[in-house]
């Protein structure tokens, strides 16, 4: 538990200094808050902005910066001497990935402050937020395992983020899609955040689904590239 | 201490190491010399157990916790201060976090213990592997080229340090191109050349025995003249 924790405060101080990261974090939960604020055009959707906002950064925002983290301290070396020192792979995977958890729901409850809504809306809202971003968190993670270096895991994550991201947007333009769609996280947290009278349950399931999916991957990932000194 | 045997080590066709054997004892510095490509930094892999050699035996007399290691690849974080990046280390070993000052003292860092490692220089940058190396204060010391590139006042205080560590009771095992470095420091050193160990001993005995100690003890006569190449 030292180790995990002291992984966990590392990767805290280093987001802080990692425009990359950080600019997920910030940019996203800002702009949402300044689009609410100032675009007052009569007739749009309540919350078009936050929900828009959260919706990106949940499935597209943290993959990248997942899969960077995890690719750079690889890359870097800097594992490897972490490994000497006695850190044993899962310590580092659970802190790493736990810092990333807690900072996704911290900005998914962000959003929700920046939000308004009703206290059930805010609990669906929160539910598939924290679940979602956790999903991509894990995602990210085994791509940023299975890449030898940061620039295969910018090739990797980029065109992954990008169709777990975009998908939910193209199917609403087209109904095959939308159906193909549904068994994507994404989707569903686009359902939920765009119509809070939407039944919470099997959204959840289908993220549920995805985080167990992922967590398979990563296993795979973990086990076929493993993380190792020798 | 520090031992190997018959180390054999292939990477694809290429067989790097062809049998090495040297043994290194306990609180001495010793120095590991060859031209480049000739394996040192593959033996400390091997021996940090980082790479699986593919033959004969080694071991260091110590586990990995009482291990210190520096590498050309210093895996350093560079967005966080120098202090951060030992702290962190204290925190996984389980030690006080004073001690990370204390190393940082001891390489001569202490002002630049909130600098981010991205804007230090190439020397500072080394001294602060080396403290990450030191922190703990292991029984078994590997460094490897650890003065390669620093100015020579920067490299005497490393030297100062390194001394200090062995009459600590450390024992060093470093790699060197230097031959003026292998000669006031180590206490027995190692010629690798093809593979295998050519030439070992005490640095001056060495010189003695190939007559290559006219003035000074010269031992860069004596590699040029055992292997033919030039260390550089
Ligand atoms: N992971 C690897 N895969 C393939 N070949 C390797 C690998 N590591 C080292 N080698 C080869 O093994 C040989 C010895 O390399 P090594 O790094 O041990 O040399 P060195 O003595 O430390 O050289 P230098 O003084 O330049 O640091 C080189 O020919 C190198 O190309
Ligand atoms: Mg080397």
């Amino acid at each position: 538990m030292r180790i995990i924790k002291a992984i966990f405060i590392k990767q805290a101080k280093d987001m802080f200094k990692n425009p990359m990261v950080l600019v997920m974090f910030i940019i996203f939960p800002v702009v949402a808050l300044m689009m609410t604020k100032l675009v007052t055009v009569e007739d749009l959707p309540p919350n078009m902005f936050v929900t828009m906002m959260a919706a990106i950064f949940a499935g597209m925002g943290l993959i990248s910066s997942a899969t960077g983290v995890i690719a750079e301290d690889i890359e870097q070396k800097s594992l490897r001497f972490l490994m000497i020192a006695g850190v044993k792979p899962y310590q580092y995977l659970f802190g790493t990935i736990g810092f990333y958890l807690l900072a996704g729901a911290v900005a998914s409850v962000l959003f929700a402050l920046i939000g308004d809504f009703t206290g059930t809306e805010t609990l669906k809202f929160l539910a598939v937020m924290i679940s979602g971003t956790a999903a991509s968190i894990l995602l990210g993670a085994a791509i940023g395992l299975l890449s030898k270096n940061q620039k295969t895991a910018t090739s990797l994550s980029m065109p992954v983020a990008m169709i777990v991201g975009f998908t939910p947007m193209i199917a609403t333009f087209n109904e095959t899609v939308e159906k193909a769609a549904g068994v994507l996280y994404t989707q569903q947290i686009n359902v939920i955040v765009n119509d809070f009278s939407a039944g919470l349950w099997k959204p959840l399931l289908v993220i549920a689904c995805n985080i167990a999916v992922f967590i398979v991957i990563f296993v795979a990932a973990y086990k076929k590239k493993g993380i190792k000194l020798s | 201490m520090i031992h190997m045997n018959g180390i054999v080590k292939r990477f694809g066709e290429q067989t790097v190491l062809s049998g090495v054997t040297f043994e290194v004892k306990e609180r001495e510095i010793f120095g590991l010399l060859g031209p480049s490509g000739a394996g040192k930094t593959t033996i400390i892999n091997i021996l940090t157990k980082q790479l699986n050699a593919d033959g004969g035996s080694h071991g260091t007399g110590a586990d990995m916790l009482e291990t210190g290691l520096m590498l050309d690849a210093d895996g350093l974080y560079g967005r966080l201060n120098c202090l951060d990046n030992l702290n962190l280390f204290a925190d996984v070993y389980g030690i006080p976090r004073s001690k990370s000052l204390e190393a940082l003292k001891n390489v001569g860092l202490t002002d630049a213990a909130k600098k981010a490692v991205n804007e230090l220089s190439n020397g500072m940058r080394q001294r602060l592997s080396l403290a990450r190396a030191i922190l703990h204060e292991p029984k078994v010391l590997f460094l490897d080229e650890p003065t390669s590139g620093l100015d020579p006042a920067t490299a005497k205080g490393i030297h100062t340090l390194i001394l200090g560590l062995r009459d600590n009771g450390a024992t060093v095992f470093l790699t060197t191109h230097n031959m003026d470095e292998a000669i006031k420091l180590c206490d027995h050193i190692g010629l690798l050349h093809k593979g295998k160990i050519i030439e070992e001993g005490v640095p001056a005995d060495i010189c003695e025995r190939h007559n290559s100690f006219k003035t000074v003890p010269d031992l860069e006569a004596v590699f040029i003249n055992l292997t033919g190449v030039e260390l550089e």
